[in-house]
């Protein structure tokens, strides 16, 4: 163990998505943190349906999603202030924080018999496009679906396990039966596609 | 850096790497720019997934959201709270932990590891982002005290193994004398280097080794160059 200097990380801020709503929604998320309850209000509307959308996908029961996508918004709620605009977008960022909660939930031991189970049902009766009728099917859906179904199979599969599922990738290589190294490039390759393809700059 | 690492990172954005290995490599990437970019950007690509899964949420849940958010006070900004750590003047006991610091540590426990204040850039505030660094670990802790005369504040994470000591007002060692950091597990000390402050008694060092077996760290003068075992400790904290 020895000492360093200390130095600048130095990391260069990342650009916004291409969401036209970018800048609105940090507006929204400033307000908050000064205790503005009204515009947090209105960042709920704009973003709740993504976000529980997303943790009902991985946790897949209606009243833990629920409970789960609370604690998140809470937890922004706190920590607004702290929420850096230069370095991530809203979106990113609040998905972050729930897409971890959600797969912190999941990953209990509790809950790891139910998901064997769950695994189940999402090869057999849930693709990752799946619809219900309480789907949006917005122009963007329709944009990320397109993108998804321009990756090959291996890369969609890989990284729909991993962010729908909330697998491991160690899980995720058990469950395809492939080495760990093919799942690691596999996810990486195709979230790289789909960053370009989306036109997310980095 | 290293293609096994590297290969890590889409894993890491999905939250798909656990335990040690999400340790490693967030040890890793708070060194490796590179990394950080990609993550960021991976991350950003995967929340565009999130329009495929959109479900419009049951309507109890805004009135629960709203309710629930007038009993919970928003923090202050970040930068707030490490000038206060930072100018803060404890009293005379050794080690004492700071409000302050706790606030830090409730920010931590989000694991927001990429956070970091807007002035992070500007050069006042170097040591800062690497403080948030360790403290942006899940188990990121901060404890300060007196030490030489001045305040000191240790910033470590066993995870991501990494330490990072911030003094103020420090007195010189001594010549031919230097200060020298310990960790200490089941009794015994393990050296984790030396350092003096800066002729305005600024210290600055960061350190980066396995804490996992440490119950404490310890600082103590030595002669210049350092000693294998601990002489005159004058200062020690549990961990």
């Amino acid at each position: 163990m020895r000492f360093e200097k200390v130095s600048s990380i130095g990391q260069p801020p990342v650009e916004g998505t291409v969401s036209g709503s970018v800048d609105h929604l940090t507006d929204l998320l400033v307000a908050s943190a000064r205790g503005d309850e009204q515009a947090f209000a209105t960042l709920y509307d704009q973003t709740s349906s993504r976000v529980y959308g997303m943790v009902l996908r991985v946790i897949r029961d209606a009243a833990q999603a629920a409970e789960v996508t609370q604690d998140v918004y809470l937890e922004v709620w706190r920590q607004a202030a702290r929420f850096d605009a230069s370095r991530s977008a809203v979106m990113p960022w609040l998905l972050m924080i729930a897409h971890r909660r959600a797969v912190d939930r999941v990953r209990s031991a509790q809950s790891s018999v139910e998901r064997d189970n769950r695994y189940a049902e999402l090869t057999t009766d849930r693709p990752y496009d799946s619809v219900s009728e309480q789907v949006h099917i917005s122009m963007e859906s329709q944009r990320v679906r397109k993108v998804m179904n321009d990756l090959t199979d291996a890369q969609r599969e890989a990284v729909s396990l991993a962010y729908f599922g909330g697998y491991t990738h160690n899980e995720v290589a058990d469950l395809l039966q492939l080495p760990l190294g093919t799942v690691k490039t596999r996810i990486r390759d195709g979230l790289i596609r789909l960053r370009d393809a989306l036109g997310v700059s980095s | 850096m290293s293609p096994e690492l590297h290969a890590l990172a889409g894993a890491y954005a999905l939250d798909a790497i656990d335990g040690d290995e999400r340790a490693a490599f967030e040890d890793h990437l708070a060194g490796c720019p590179d990394c950080a970019v990609e993550v960021r950007s991976l991350r950003a690509a995967a929340a565009e997934l999130s329009h495929i899964s959109e479900v419009s949420p049951p309507a109890e849940l805004r009135s629960g959201v709203l309710t629930a958010i007038t009993r919970v006070r928003p923090l202050p900004p970040i930068t707030d709270n490490v000038i206060a750590l930072r100018q803060a003047r404890t009293s005379r006991s050794v080690w004492q932990v700071m409000a302050a610091a706790c606030a830090l540590i409730a920010l931590v426990a989000a694991g927001w590891g990429y956070q970091q204040h807007r002035d992070a850039r500007n050069s006042r505030n170097t040591a800062i982002s690497v403080v948030d660094q360790v403290l942006s670990a899940a188990d990121g802790m901060s404890t300060s005290g007196e030490v030489g005369g001045g305040h000191a504040t240790l910033v470590y994470s066993k995870s991501q193994k990494r330490v990072v000591l911030i003094g103020h007002a420090i007195a010189a060692p001594g010549q031919d004398k230097t200060y020298q950091l310990w960790m200490i597990a089941g009794g015994k000390y393990i050296s984790a280097g030396t350092f003096r402050p800066d002729s305005n008694g600024n210290v600055n060092v960061s350190a980066s080794g396995d804490l996992s077996t440490s119950s404490a760290m310890g600082i103590s003068v030595e002669p210049a160059g350092g000693s294998p075992q601990p002489t005159d400790v004058i200062a020690s904290m549990k961990i």
